[in-house]
Order: C-alpha cells, then structure tokens, then sequence
C-alpha cells in the first residue's frame, strides 16, 4: 500500500498558521503599545473555561444527549471497532434527534471525547457510508482539532470582544481617547483578517480529516458516496433545522449555510472538492 | 503530550500517522507460554481456535495479499493439520480463524498470517490477534493489539456485557508474562451479535 502524504495541504496549513501567528504578534504589540494587554488574561480564563464546556455546550446546542450502547447497540460497536483501528479511546456516543443527517466529533482531549449523529444521519446512510463518516469524525478527534481551533482562535475571539465593547460604549466615555481608538482599529483589522484565516485552515483540517478517515476505514469511496448523499438531502429538510444548526456549522460534517461572501468564508470545503480528493485517494491505495 | 505530537496536531496529521503506523507484533509471543500458565494456574484450557481480526482496503492489491495468507495457512494445514477459514463478520470486518488442538500451532499460524500482512505493507490494516480459553462452560480471551503491541483480557458475559473482575484477575496472574495494555481504556469488547456468534466460534 502506497500512501503519498499531502504536501500541499501541509504546505497550506503551515502558511496559514503562520500568517496568523504573526497577526496575533501584531495585535499583541498594539494591545501592548495602547495600554490594553491586561486584557489578554482576563480573556484566556474566559476561553479556558468555554473550552472546558466545549463539548457540553456542543451536545446541548445540538439537542443531543450520550446513548448507551443498549440503545443503540450496532452504532456502538461501529464506533468501537473504529476507535480500535484509529488507536483511540473509545468516545461517548451521543445522537440528536433531528432529519438533518450529520454527525460531528467534540471534546477538549482523545480521553474526553463524543462522537455524535443525528438519527437522520442514521436513516439515510448505509453501513459503510456510516464508516467512512464516522471514520472522519474519530480523525477530528484523532488530530485533537478541537484544541487547535480553540488555540488558533483565541485571540481572534478577544479581537471580536474589543470590536463589540466598542460599539457599545463608543470612544466617548474612554479616558485615553487616541489609545482606545488604537486598540478598537487595531482589534477590527485582527478580526477580519484572522477570521478569514481560521476559516482557511478549518477548511484544510476538513481535507485531514477525511484523509484520516480513508485511512481508517481503507474505504474512501464509502466516505465519498455519503458526502454525495448527504450533501443531496441538506436544501430538503425545513428550514428551521437550518437555522438552529446554523452556529453548530463549524463542527459538523457537511455545513448547511453557503454564506454570501462564497468561499472565504465556509468553514468546509465544496463537497464536490472533498469526493474529489477522496476519488484520489482511492485511486492511490489501488495503485500498489 | 510529546512535541512530536505537538506538531503532529497542530498539522492535522495525527490520524493519519496513526493509521499508517506499522503493527506492533514483538509480544505476540508471549501467548507461548502463557498459555501453560493459564492452565496450571487459572484452570483456563486452550479453546483450540484462535483468530486474527482486519479490516480490508478496497483494492486489488489487498485482495491478492489475502490470496498469499490462504496459501501459507493451506501449507501449514498440511504439515500440521491446523484447519483455517477467512470469514467475514456482521460488522464487515474480516477474521482468518484457525483450530487445531495445539495452542503452539494456533499461535505459529496466526503469527504467519499477520506476517505475510506486515510483509506486504499491511500490517497497519491488523487490528487484533484473539486466543480462546474455557473454563467449567466459561469463555476467556487473550486479545492481541496490533496497534498497541499489548495483550487484554476479556471475558464476555452476554452481548453487551463483560466480568471486569475475571478479567483484572487475569491481567493480574499473566501481567510479566503477557505484555498487558496497561491502560484500560483500550480493552475494547468484541462482543457478538448473538451469544455464541463470533466468527471463531462457529462451526
């Protein structure tokens, strides 16, 4: 079995890690420079403590609640099986109650994980199809992206918070009027272009994780036709289930919103681009 | 958590690197002689089968791997008599299973198996060696990660349910003898479908 390792997502990931590495450097200079950096811990107990609850917040945001393996004895023993071969713990299983078939992977460490689906995803898909897709949740876990995303956005999150006081209170009540102006301008820029960033590399762990996946399951055609029909049923469910799921999108296997400014800002790749890449890949394991 | 992982995470390449990663067969062995313990010491009996768990690649060249692990097993059923089947479970997982009444052929002819898969670039694909014990009606096995490069005990009660007690006492008896995973959150069940129904007790 030949296995070529991407070098051009890898090339990509550290280009745009980089990029904002040295964005934070840069925020961190001005916040210093305008007298704000006693800010900056404040926030990171703040963050600490979301990152702890992630995975609660996560499942209870989603109407998903951890099932024993009496209730759902096959899904169980998939994931399992999964986890054996991913080499992982195996994570608590949690399902949500809703026709929007997809499945997402939470939890801040490989020991304290879930993994869960929503039973729509249960009733479209097959056994392998579930594989592959349960497969590229565990390499989520797997490449600890929960921890990585919290880190690469943390101080795009402070950013966010010093754009919003901002607004709210307006330079008029500040006492060091230039200073605060700094600060505000320097922490808009920092959001902007970090968002666009962080949304870049989610996209590119997206593209891991379903190598991860090809890996695991040896199958990732399985993974690509459950991609194909997943993505076909999303534009026929209500609407209102897109709504709700709509801050859940950055967890999730395929995300529902397709947002107004296209690309840059989707937190996955086009389906189409990920079949693609799994069509590759299934080619390259042929190729002995 | 190593700087190696570090970095591995900050890629993204964990699962990957971990997928790719070669087995682990050094402490297969130690099922050689733990056997005799197990016996004198436990009054567990071979189960005269044993079986090796994997999971396929979608591809020719696997298939024709596969085709060489049955060669080797029917060379080796000649010279020892050791009879083998390559079925496939209810999870779509694949077991080479072979009997013979000698636990030191179970042993030989699972390590060539997993061999010929390592040989071939597979080992990857390995996911477990399971040596079968019985006791007064009752069921024990030795499971071998190739993942882990460890042996755990289990011992299933029902479909869903295992006696954890037995199981650390077993750990505990063949710990020195048996590399034992050490952390428990890796003695993953292979429970059946229905009591009696994994693939190496059939037949």
């Amino acid at each position: 079995m030949q296995w070529k390792p991407d070098w051009g997502l890898r090339g990509r990931m550290i280009l745009t890690m980089f990029l904002l590495f040295a964005v934070y450097l840069a925020f961190i200079g001005a916040l210093w420079s305008a007298n704000y950096a006693t800010f900056l811990p404040l926030m990171g107990v703040f963050v600490f403590v979301q990152f702890f609850f992630s995975d609660r917040l996560a499942l209870y945001s989603m109407g998903a609640s951890t099932v024993e393996p009496q209730e759902y004895p096959q899904l169980h023993r998939m994931i399992e099986r999964l986890s054996q071969q991913a080499d992982l713990p195996k994570p608590a299983v949690a399902v949500a109650d809703s026709d929007v078939p997809n499945a997402f992977a939470t939890g801040r460490s490989q020991k304290n994980s879930t993994v869960a689906v929503t039973t729509g995803l249960l009733r479209t898909l097959d056994a392998d199809e579930l594989e592959g897709v349960i497969a590229h949740e565990l390499a989520h876990v797997k490449n600890r992206d929960v921890m990585v995303m919290t880190i690469a956005s943390f101080l795009s999150t402070v950013a966010f918070m010093i754009v919003r006081m901002g607004f709210w209170f307006g330079g008029g009540r500040s006492r060091q009027g230039g200073s605060f102006i700094v600060a505000l301008l320097a922490s808009l820029a920092v959001w902007i272009i970090s968002f666009l960033l962080i949304r870049a590399l989610s996209r590119y762990r997206e593209f891991a994780a379903d190598r991860g996946a090809a890996l695991i399951t040896g199958d990732p055609g399985a993974l690509a036709s459950a991609l194909r029909s997943i993505d076909g049923r999303i534009d026929k469910v209500p609407q209102r289930d897109l709504r709700e799921q709509a801050e859940m999108n950055a967890f999730f296997i395929i995300p529902i919103t397709s947002g107004f400014l296209g690309r840059l800002f989707r937190t996955h790749p086009p389906t189409d681009r990920r079949i693609s890449r799994l069509n590759d890949l299934a080619v390259e394991l042929e190729r002995a | 958590m190593g700087i190696l992982d570090g970095l591995r995470a900050a890629l993204g390449l964990g699962a990957e690197a971990d997928a790719l990663r070669a087995a682990d067969a050094d402490a297969l062995f130690g099922m050689g002689t733990a056997y005799l313990t197990m016996d004198a010491d436990l009054g567990y009996s071979p189960a005269d089968s044993a079986a090796l768990c994997f999971s396929g690649v979608d591809s020719t060249d696997f298939s024709a791997v596969l085709d060489d692990v049955r060669a080797i097993l029917d060379a080796g059923a000649r010279t020892t008599g050791t009879e083998f089947s390559v079925e496939t479970d209810a999870h779509g997982w694949r077991w080479v299973i072979v009997r013979d009444e000698d636990p030191e052929d179970l042993l030989t002819s699972i390590h060539f198996a997993a061999d010929e898969f390592i040989a071939n670039g597979y080992g990857s694909r390995l996911l477990v060696a399971v040596f079968g014990f019985a006791s007064s009606g009752r069921r024990a096995y030795w499971v071998y990660s190739f993942r882990r490069g460890g042996y755990y005990p289990f011992i299933p009660t029902g479909t869903d349910s295992r006696d954890v007690r037995g199981e650390q006492k077993l750990a505990a008896v063949l710990d020195g003898e048996l590399d034992v995973e050490p952390d428990r959150e890796y003695w993953y069940p292979l429970w059946p479908d229905r009591p009696g129904s994994h693939p190496w007790e059939r037949g």
